[in-house]
């Protein structure tokens, strides 16, 4: 194995088999079932199974057919029909049910109703009537048809070519590309961290003379950006698989689970964008780590990196509103940016091959760009002990 | 051929001339000390000659030409800093250092094992190094230094922090390398030691070569005309002595320009009075260091990188 491997394997296994990297590994899961517990947790209070009653005078729901059934989380409300609102409002009095519609005679024309409460109604049960309402209102349509306007529009955008296509109730190719890129930033900065961290520790700990009498600054610096950016995968694919595993199992008992497909084209930006992305800020990480003398100092100056990273998200609602400007497409090709900024874009649009390609390639002469100003700021400021070197020296210094 | 050759090496680091016009060099099998006091370019030296750093003029041949990759396998270092991994357990460490030397995983284990066992650190090596006392991490780096058996060993200060035992065992090792055919240069700031252990030696200070080469011929070029008397009676007023100074339960005459010591011995035979000791007084490295330092005029407001 090459001196390449050893470190980068060494630097894998110190930072993978650590409680520390462990509960980070964990946390964000973690923190993502406690998120989606509280979302759940939310709908389920403003589920109201108390039935609704409705008096109607237009006719329409004289012999109804009943409400299509709500898609889960949310429970089937009875509707309850009154012969008079005089009963109805004894009923609701009573607590019997939440609310009732009354639909005056020419309801079928003027499309108006009224509603009576004593406690706002929430909307699950609200949309359950509407939708008991739209299905009334289609009797005796073709019932696929009816199924179809009662699911309303599904505009979908194709390529030219066909190969690839954005659906607007494909609601998780939109979600997938923005939490992707939060996991990745996250990831990112736990392993370039980590990496940092390590450099400096070794310059503390004077570790690093003896390492360069084995294996040249190059090499060196070069294993640990792989190792580290390894830790990242690592991370990455853990929280992928406690993601994925509970969606496979659970896709056919959870329908909103069922619109969740990631894209060829996430795909690419994944490997062609992400992962550049992440060698590069590992070896910005690298070369902070070689230039600061404490690790403190070098948290401070990763703000340089960082800010970047997340201006995109600041951004998000330009974004989303032209994703194919001007302004959308510079964010896409800055080193820094583009990470976040493709992955948005892929959520929202269909991006043209020559802009990942151009994309792409840019992150990666930026991260072989960044493994060699890590080199030098290494072999400059390895054995500065104490003394941060300037960025003068690193880009004017001759050794 | 030299097994080491520093010609006219220079390097500065900013205004600060840390070595300016070094030259030294050791042949194969040498037990070699590099002396300097702090701050004299010692340690620059080293990491010169290890390539560690580039220097601004001169050459440096190592094992019989330029530095390269394949040769750092062939080098043991172990730096005045020590610097070990200190948050994985020891036999980690020595594999993973042991590794980047090139060594294979068995040999790494085999040889690791048999020097744990010698410096009584095999009940430690599951322990993180972080836990284990001064002393013993001294030791882990000693064992880390020689685990790939390398043809040039070159140590800085390898006794400091190290009890009187463990000392002797360090200095055992170093002759049973030393006897081996292992070039060594150690370089240390306790004179006795490489007083003991090198035939030969360079002293650094201010950058600059200040004394170099055999023991024996620097300690008698700066011996002065002076012979050391242990005599049971007290010594009468000998011709040709200008003082007589007690040293030690002897006595030292220093004698006037131009005296032969072998007058002396003779003035004494004749004289029948009992000798136990008569040498030549030779000054130990100590005092030469000392006297050589504070000979040297010292540059206010620099302060050497090393």
């Amino acid at each position: 194995m090459s001196k390449l491997w050893q470190v980068a394997l060494q630097e894998y296994r110190r930072h993978v088999f650590t409680r520390r990297f462990i509960f980070g590994l964990l946390s964000v899961p973690l923190v993502i079932i406690l998120l989606v517990g509280l979302i759940f947790l939310i709908i389920a209070m403003d589920i109201n199974t108390t039935p609704i009653g409705y008096v109607d005078h237009s006719g329409l729901l004289s012999d109804p057919v009943p409400a299509p059934r709500p898609s889960a989380p949310d429970r089937p409300v009875a509707m309850i029909p009154f012969a008079s609102e005089t009963d109805a409002q004894s009923a609701l009095d009573a607590g019997r049910i939440q609310a009732y519609y009354v639909l005056p005679a020419d309801y079928r024309t003027s499309g108006l109703l009224r509603v009576v409460h004593i406690n706002e109604i929430k909307a699950p049960a609200s949309q359950q009537f509407y939708n008991f309402l739209g299905a009334n209102l289609l009797k005796g349509t073709d019932s696929a048809i009816a199924a179809r306007l009662v699911k309303g529009a599904d505009v979908t955008v194709q390529s030219a070519d066909g190969t690839r296509s954005l659906s607007s109730n494909g609601w998780f190719s939109f979600v997938f590309p923005m939490i992707a890129g939060i996991g990745f930033i996250i990831a990112m900065f736990t392993s370039g961290g980590y990496l940092m961290q390590a450099v400096v520790e070794e310059k503390e700990n004077r570790t690093m003379e003896v390492i360069l009498t084995s294996v040249s600054p190059n090499q060196f610096m070069a294993g640990k950006i792989v190792g580290d950016t390894c830790v990242g995968l690592t991370q990455i694919l853990a929280w992928l698989l406690l993601i994925i595993i509970p969606i496979l199992v659970e896709r056919n008992a959870v329908p909103f689970l069922q619109a969740i497909q990631i894209s060829t084209q996430t795909l690419v930006v994944l490997v062609c964008i992400m992962l550049p992305s992440f060698v590069l800020v590992a070896a910005l990480m690298a070369a902070i780590g070689a230039t600061v003398t404490e690790a403190r100092e070098g948290q401070q100056m990763t703000g340089l990196i960082s800010l970047p990273i997340w201006i995109p998200y600041m951004l998000i609602g330009l974004l989303m509103s032209s994703p194919n400007s001007s302004l959308s497409l510079a964010l896409s090709m800055i080193p820094l940016t583009a990470p976040v900024t493709m992955l948005v874009r892929d959520g929202l649009t269909i991006l043209p091959d020559w802009q990942i390609a151009l994309g792409s390639a840019i992150q990666i002469l930026c991260a072989v760009a960044a493994i060699w100003l890590a080199g030098r700021a290494f072999r400059l400021g390895m054995l500065r002990y104490g003394k941060r070197l300037s960025l003068h020296e690193l880009f004017a210094h001759s050794m | 051929m030299p097994i080491v050759e520093l010609t006219h090496v220079t390097k500065s680091f900013g205004p600060v001339k840390a070595v300016e016009d070094v030259s030294f060099s050791l042949e194969k099998g040498e037990l070699f000390g590099l002396l300097g006091p702090n701050g004299a370019g010692k340690t620059t030296s080293l990491r010169v000659m290890l390539d560690i750093f580039k220097p601004d003029g001169g050459s440096v041949a190592v094992l019989g030409g330029v530095m390269t990759e394949a040769k750092k396998d062939r080098i043991g270092y172990m730096p005045e800093e020590r610097g070990l991994y200190q948050d994985i357990p020891l036999e980690r460490c020595l594999a993973y250092l042991g590794a980047l030397k090139g060594m294979r995983p068995a040999d790494v284990k085999r040889r690791a094992e048999a020097y744990l066992e010698r410096f009584d650190l095999a009940a430690y090596k599951n322990k993180k190094v972080k836990e284990l006392s001064k002393g013993m991490q001294q030791k882990a780096q000693v064992i880390a230094t020689l685990l790939h058996q390398p043809e040039l060993l070159i140590v800085d200060e390898p006794f400091s922090g190290l009890d009187p035992l463990n000392t002797q065992m360090v200095k055992d090792l170093l002759v049973e390398q030393h006897e081996q055919g292992v070039t060594i240069i150690l370089c240390s700031h306790q004179m006795h030691q490489v007083e003991e252990l090198c035939e030969r030696i360079v002293l650094i200070d201010h950058g600059k070569v200040m004394l170099y080469g055999g023991l024996i011929e620097i300690r008698r070029q700066f011996s002065g005309n002076a012979v050391l008397v242990r005599s049971p009676v007290e010594l009468p007023i000998l011709p040709g002595v200008e003082r007589v100074e007690p040293v030690n339960g002897t006595v030292k005459l220093h004698l006037a320009q131009g005296t032969d010591p072998q007058a002396i011995l003779q003035a004494l035979v004749a004289r029948k009075l009992p000798v136990e000791q008569f040498e030549i007084a030779m000054p130990t490295l100590d005092e030469i260091f000392i006297r050589v330092v504070q000979s040297t005029p010292r540059v206010q407001g620099q302060e050497r990188a090393a």
